[in-house]
């Protein structure tokens, strides 16, 4: 597996991990264990998905900031094997 | 939302009414490639079903 395909894996189970905290948590809204596990996950996405941004290209809008071209356009689509 | 999570009444509780602990969570999967393939991230839900009772 590509270093480009494992870091999108790792990104897809970070966000598996946060989905699965969120779902607790709006159960357990007063739970500031879970809430911790939960910040600390969704720092750690955040760096990963700039820092796959700035490698690849952007997963999402809001990390899609371009100066000589347009990155978000040019990223591969999802149905052209963007992501596998 | 009254915490009944174990209840040493229960026997006083109606009959045919199905009651759901409240999950108490302390401590969630390190590994969390075994989270994503077991499919969760708390230890007491992961319930995998052996084709006769849940381990």
């Amino acid at each position: 597996m590509g270093n480009q395909e494992q870091m999108l894996h790792d990104i897809g189970v970070v966000d598996f991990v946060l989905v699965d905290l969120m779902l607790y948590l709006d159960t357990h809204p007063y739970d500031c264990k879970a809430m911790e596990y939960f910040n600390h996950y969704s720092r750690i996405k955040n760096q990963m998905s700039r820092e796959f941004s700035q490698k690849y290209y952007p997963l999402t809008k809001d990390m899609a900031e371009s100066n000589k071209e347009w990155r978000w356009g040019m990223a591969p689509l999802p149905w052209e094997g963007g992501c596998r | 939302m009254r915490d009944c999570l174990y209840d040493e009444q229960i026997d006083k509780y109606p009959v045919a009414m199905a009651y759901v602990p409240w999950q108490r969570f302390d401590k969630m999967y390190d590994d969390l490639e075994k989270a994503y393939q077991d499919g969760t991230v708390f230890p007491e839900l992961n319930k995998p079903f052996t084709g006769r009772r849940c381990v």
